[in-house]
């Protein structure tokens, strides 16, 4: 497996130092192709997102590493001993495990998280495009996919909120199913609020309705997610309307009541309400959470649900980590078998002649025989070809994931056999 | 004519018991193939069902509704072919925690009580009789469906209220969906068993000149018919979440399990 990873991520490097190598999307196509043009790289691929610049490169030639090297640390304006602090440089197997458990999420900042699967395909889909993907890339790439589905699918790492707007979407989704159809209201323009409300968005409920002190900034953010903007003072009236209500106002005081929650349940007919208290002081009256059909979580009940699916998703993490260690052995093995498949013909090749010709000469010398007598002589000596081919094919088969170690063993057997070079 | 209960009836009880099983199991284990794995054995023992209440039919020449053992089997059978319809439709793994056990439960009181089947009596054999049968079989089945339902948006409302998400929170739908299909399957599975009652009191008019006797079968199916009623109504009231309404599900389950079994008197 000529495979050769380098590059950097959250936990290796700081954030300057990540920022000042990151390829910008646009920037991507230009940046594969100059690599591509190094002296040495059959195939590459880069992978860059906010937490990781890394470069993924076939080759024999492992000198290829010091121009890697060289031009990452050029590009990060430093120098090569500086940048090296903060590289990893990965080889063969250790590559295509690594690729495993990034694709799958277990090496991300936020465990499991799905985004990283996309950024994946992206890079790798621009590389193919491009044509900079060999074969063994493109292999490599195809079983990346296929076991970061499957780790996601058997162990549903990803499937748990781990954020406070996700987890607040979540507990939505819990309540009202499908949330395509539900209206919102948002009190006020508090940052964690307007996240809630992005999410909600992009969610596509029907319409999120924004209230706020200023007016101006309502209106605003109301554009932002296509809705309406509503006067503070008028609140009460769009309660009745609304499934979803985030409250994310600065006002130190409670701005909803339980008598306003009581009359919109009864406007609504007794559909479920959801009310998302995301400010410090609360903005919603505690006692809301006693009434029925109304569901109110504040910002530290959002937290540990956040925190619980996070303990959930480290819980799946070691089955996630056994499926990887399984897919990358299983892979290193088609790899080696794949790479072992010439020898293996030339070997059973040469010995075929040899048997053909050492029958045909047994059958000269001992005369004229029955067609039984003859095809016993043909399967022994096929059997016995066989049984000597057995064990030098398992080896070649089941060799090391280090390139030079196999071929040195190829050569080895070529030798022995008296294989052309 | 006497029949013997036959070998698909072990088998679907196998199937149905391990299939109860896996599904329990994976309460614990929280692992979703161990669900899909007992939903299999469900319909194998599903199939076996099937095969076994054809037979009935086919050598008494009547439906399977005319003791304890058919009426308990046919139950099981309707509950659960609507649970796999309920699945197909809304992937609802939670039910299978409550409707599998209940199937295994009805299908393994048919074995034990494990009656002759026989031919169905001359005087018997009347169109509103079958209707009486058939449509209190399958309101009966729709009940308990819209109880499992019924339990599973009580449970989840509970859990979104208390903030805490216990083992059941990953395989629940949504509380809008749970209060639907209860909602849905109460209010089809009460019009059906309304019908059925009303052809049973119509049967009974004919053939004694009076509505109905004061048996348990027919008490329990009146108390159940009144209690369903009630839990219909808190439905539309939207009070179906008070504590009260957990013992009128009770007493409706009880007073439909006391006319199943009072099929025998």
């Amino acid at each position: 497996m000529p495979l050769i990873l380098v590059g950097l991520n959250h936990r290796t490097a700081p954030v300057d130092v990540r920022e000042r190598l990151n390829v910008p999307e646009p920037k991507l196509p230009d940046t594969t192709q100059a690599l591509h043009s190094i002296e040495g790289i059959d195939g590459v691929a880069i992978l860059s997102t906010c937490n990781r610049v890394e470069v993924v490169v076939s080759t024999r030639d492992e000198d290829v590493i010091e121009q890697l090297v060289d031009w990452l640390s050029t590009r990060a304006s430093t120098t090569r001993t500086e940048l090296e602090k903060h590289l990893y440089i990965l080889r063969h197997g250790d590559v295509v495990k690594h690729l495993f458990r990034v694709a799958a999420g277990l090496d991300s900042m936020i465990l499991g998280e799905p985004q990283i699967g996309g950024q994946f395909k992206k890079a790798f889909v621009t590389a193919q495009e491009l044509g900079t993907l060999d074969t063994l890339l493109t292999q490599v790439y195809e079983n990346t996919m296929r076991v970061s589905k499957k780790v996601r699918t058997d162990t549903g790492i990803g499937e748990h909120a781990v954020s406070v707007p996700y987890a607040a979407v979540e507990l939505a989704k819990k309540i009202f199913g499908d949330l395509r159809g539900l209206h919102v209201l948002l009190l006020g323009a508090g940052d964690m609020g307007e996240l809630t409300a992005e999410h909600l968005h992009k969610q596509q409920v029907k319409q999120v309705f924004v209230a706020n002190r200023s007016h101006e900034r309502a209106i605003e953010l109301a554009n932002r997610f296509e809705g309406a903007a509503v006067q503070f003072d008028r609140v009460d009236e769009h309660l009745g309307k609304c499934d979803i209500v985030i409250a994310s106002t600065a006002a130190p005081h409670f701005v909803i009541e339980p008598y306003q929650v009581t009359r919109a349940l009864d406007v609504r007919r007794n559909r479920n309400l959801f009310l998302i208290d995301l400010s410090v002081p609360r903005n919603i009256n505690p006692a809301v959470s006693q009434i029925d059909g109304a569901y109110l979580y504040n910002v530290d009940d959002l937290q540990q649900v956040a925190d619980a699916n996070l303990g959930l998703r480290q819980q799946k993490a070691g089955d996630a980590e056994q499926i990887v260690l399984r897919e990358v052995e299983a892979f290193r093995k088609r790899l080696v078998a794949q790479d072992a498949v010439p020898t293996i013909l030339e070997l059973q090749q040469r010995l075929e002649t040899i048997r053909t010709a050492e029958v045909e000469k047994c059958l000269r010398n001992v005369g004229p025989m029955t067609a039984e007598q003859r095809e016993a002589i043909e399967m022994f000596s096929s059997q016995l070809v066989n049984k000597i081919l057995h064990y030098p094919i398992l080896q070649l088969k089941d060799a090391s994931d280090e390139p030079q170690e196999r071929e040195s063993l190829r050569n080895t057997i070529r030798k022995i056999f008296g294989l052309a070079k | 004519m006497n029949f013997q209960v036959t070998d698909t009836l072990y088998v679907a009880l196998a199937g149905y018991a391990l299939g109860t099983l896996a599904a329990l199991l994976s309460l614990f284990v929280r692992e979703k193939r161990l669900q899909y794995g007992g939903l299999l054995l469900m319909i194998a023992g599903f199939i076996a069902h099937t095969v076994w209440i054809g037979t009935i039919c086919a050598r008494t020449g009547h439906p399977p509704l005319t003791n304890l053992p058919e009426s308990a089997s046919f139950v099981a059978w309707v509950v659960f072919a609507i649970e796999l319809g309920l699945w197909l439709r809304y992937r609802v793994y939670a039910a299978s925690f409550f409707v599998y056990p209940l199937v295994l439960l009805l299908l393994t009181l048919s074995a034990v009580v494990g009656e002759n089947f026989v031919a169905l009596d001359p005087e018997l054999r009347s169109n509103v009789f079958t209707l009486h049968l058939l449509m209190s079989t399958i309101g009966v089945a729709g009940l308990l469906i819209g109880l499992a339902f019924g339990l599973l948006a009580l449970i989840q409302d509970r859990m979104l209220k208390n903030k805490r998400h216990g083992r059941l929170w990953e395989w629940i739908p949504s509380l809008d969906v749970c209060k639907n299909l209860s909602f849905r399957a109460l209010a089809i599975g009460f019009s059906i068993y309304t019908v059925g009652l009303i052809a049973g009191v119509l049967w009974s008019y004919r053939t004694t000149a009076g509505l109905m006797d004061l048996r348990a079968k027919q008490i329990g199916a009146v108390t159940a018919w009144v209690l369903f009623g009630i839990l219909l109504q808190s439905y539309i009231s939207n009070t179906y979440r008070r504590k009260r309404m957990l013992f009128v599900s009770a007493g409706a389950f009880i007073a439909l399990v006391v006319a199943i079994l009072g099929i025998r008197g």
